[in-house]
């Protein structure tokens, strides 16, 4: 399991940022917590499951894809912010993921 | 360091918005002149194909001829920059503008041969509502078990990636898949715009009827080799290319590990071929030693 510090958040978003700039081929600047992935940056499902892979190995997790899938149902993504908010519960809760819905 | 070049042609397109005509000269020019031949020769409504609304977007066999006719319009001017490839493939339907590339056949004969499949394949069909769809997010294992389990009319019938799936077969199963691996926890699931069942077994029928009709036409030997994105076979004969066409339609492909064939022998170099770069957001899951670029990149370089 990796360990979360204060830093995580950030070093989580500037992946996430750097990782769309470079795929959407926009400036880092224009991307921003509100930024909608889909209209504002023509994202798709494969650049997540890429950036899924990018934590996967950076964070070294033990998470199946179909766990994300199952929970992403239940809370889809739109924005950047969401989408650094998910990966930040993925890097902490790995396959326990879904939990977090049975304690709520 | 020297890398093998790829030629890569798309079969459908549903996006036209990077088509980079603006941008190299001769390409509109050029395309514009294939679809008039084509209109006058095969389909007059060609004539009115529209980049801004895609307005065949729906249409799935005019898709294919004006796919066919972009992508022979972006490889000759490839060819006249003197980026030759080695081989070329053709995804799915694309196989009939990588013949035409190579100069197996000419373009009037391989929009004969996409009509030929397509009426063959329908006629094989007829009665059956069917579709394709794509799963991403699920293993092999995940979507097979769904279809035995639930016993659905589906095959898998194409992989392009380690979680990046296309599924074939009868309508209602499809969209039954689907909404299972949603279930299961695929990330994203959609329905194409196609009502044939492309590379399953439900088109053997129509394939074996098609292979009747295309014996007149005439197939030269190719250029570079074309290889097969069924079984990687490297296809150089008009025989090979003659028996690839037919087993296209109802064999499923494999495209993850054509890549994979392909990057195993070298450094690569793959060249799309098309109007968008769908085959490039699929291929960045192949680990190894390649490049794929987009035709823009290719002219830039």
């Amino acid at each position: 399991m990796a360990k979360i510090t204060e830093n995580t958040r950030e070093e989580v978003a500037a992946i996430v940022r750097d990782f769309f700039a470079e795929e959407c081929e926009v400036d880092k600047s224009m991307i921003n917590d509100t930024t909608n992935i889909i209209k504002d940056l023509d994202g798709d499902s494969l650049m997540f499951l890429e950036l899924i892979e990018i934590f996967k190995k950076k964070y070294n997790l033990d998470i199946e894809l179909k766990v994300i899938g199952k929970y992403a149902v239940k809370h889809p993504v739109t924005t950047i912010g969401q989408l650094i908010d998910m990966q930040m519960l993925i890097i902490e809760h790995e396959n326990r993921l879904l939990d977090l819905d049975n304690k709520n | 360091m020297h890398s093998i070049k790829i030629y890569v042609f798309p079969a459908f397109t549903d996006d036209y918005s990077a088509h980079p005509g603006q941008i190299f000269p001769g390409l509109m020019e050029r395309f514009r002149s294939l679809v008039e031949e084509a209109a006058f020769a095969i389909d007059p409504h060609l004539q009115s194909f529209d980049f801004q609304i895609n307005n065949f977007l729906q249409d799935e066999l005019r898709n294919q001829f004006i796919t066919c006719l972009y992508s022979c319009a972006v490889s000759s001017l490839l060819r006249e920059k003197f980026v030759i490839p080695q081989m070329s493939v053709g995804f799915s339907m694309g196989i009939y503008a990588a013949m035409v590339d190579s100069g197996a056949v000419s373009v009037r004969a391989a929009l004969e041969l996409i009509r030929m499949a397509f009426d063959s394949l329908k006629e094989g069909t007829l009665g059956i509502h069917c579709g394709m769809g794509a799963i991403i997010g699920l293993d092999r294992k995940d979507i097979e078990i769904l279809i035995n389990q639930n016993q659905l009319d589906v095959e898998i019938s194409n992989q392009l990636a380690p979680f990046s799936f296309i599924v074939s077969g009868e309508y209602k199963n499809i969209e039954r898949l689907l909404a299972l691996s949603k279930e299961e926890g695929a990330l994203h699931t959609r329905i194409f715009p196609v009502t044939l069942p492309y590379h399953a077994l439900l088109l053997k029928s129509g394939a074996q009827a098609f292979a009747e009709k295309i014996r007149p036409i005439r197939i030269g030997i190719p250029a570079n080799p074309i290889i097969s994105v069924i079984d990687q076979a490297v296809l150089t004969t008009p025989e090979a290319l003659r028996d690839e066409l037919v087993r296209n339609l109802y064999h499923p492909l494999n495209w993850m590990a054509t890549c994979q064939r392909l990057i195993s022998q070298g450094r690569c170099e793959f060249i799309e071929c098309g109007p968008s770069a769908s085959l490039i957001k699929n291929a960045r899951f192949v680990e190894g030693d390649y490049r794929f670029l987009s035709f823009n990149m290719a002219m830039r370089q």
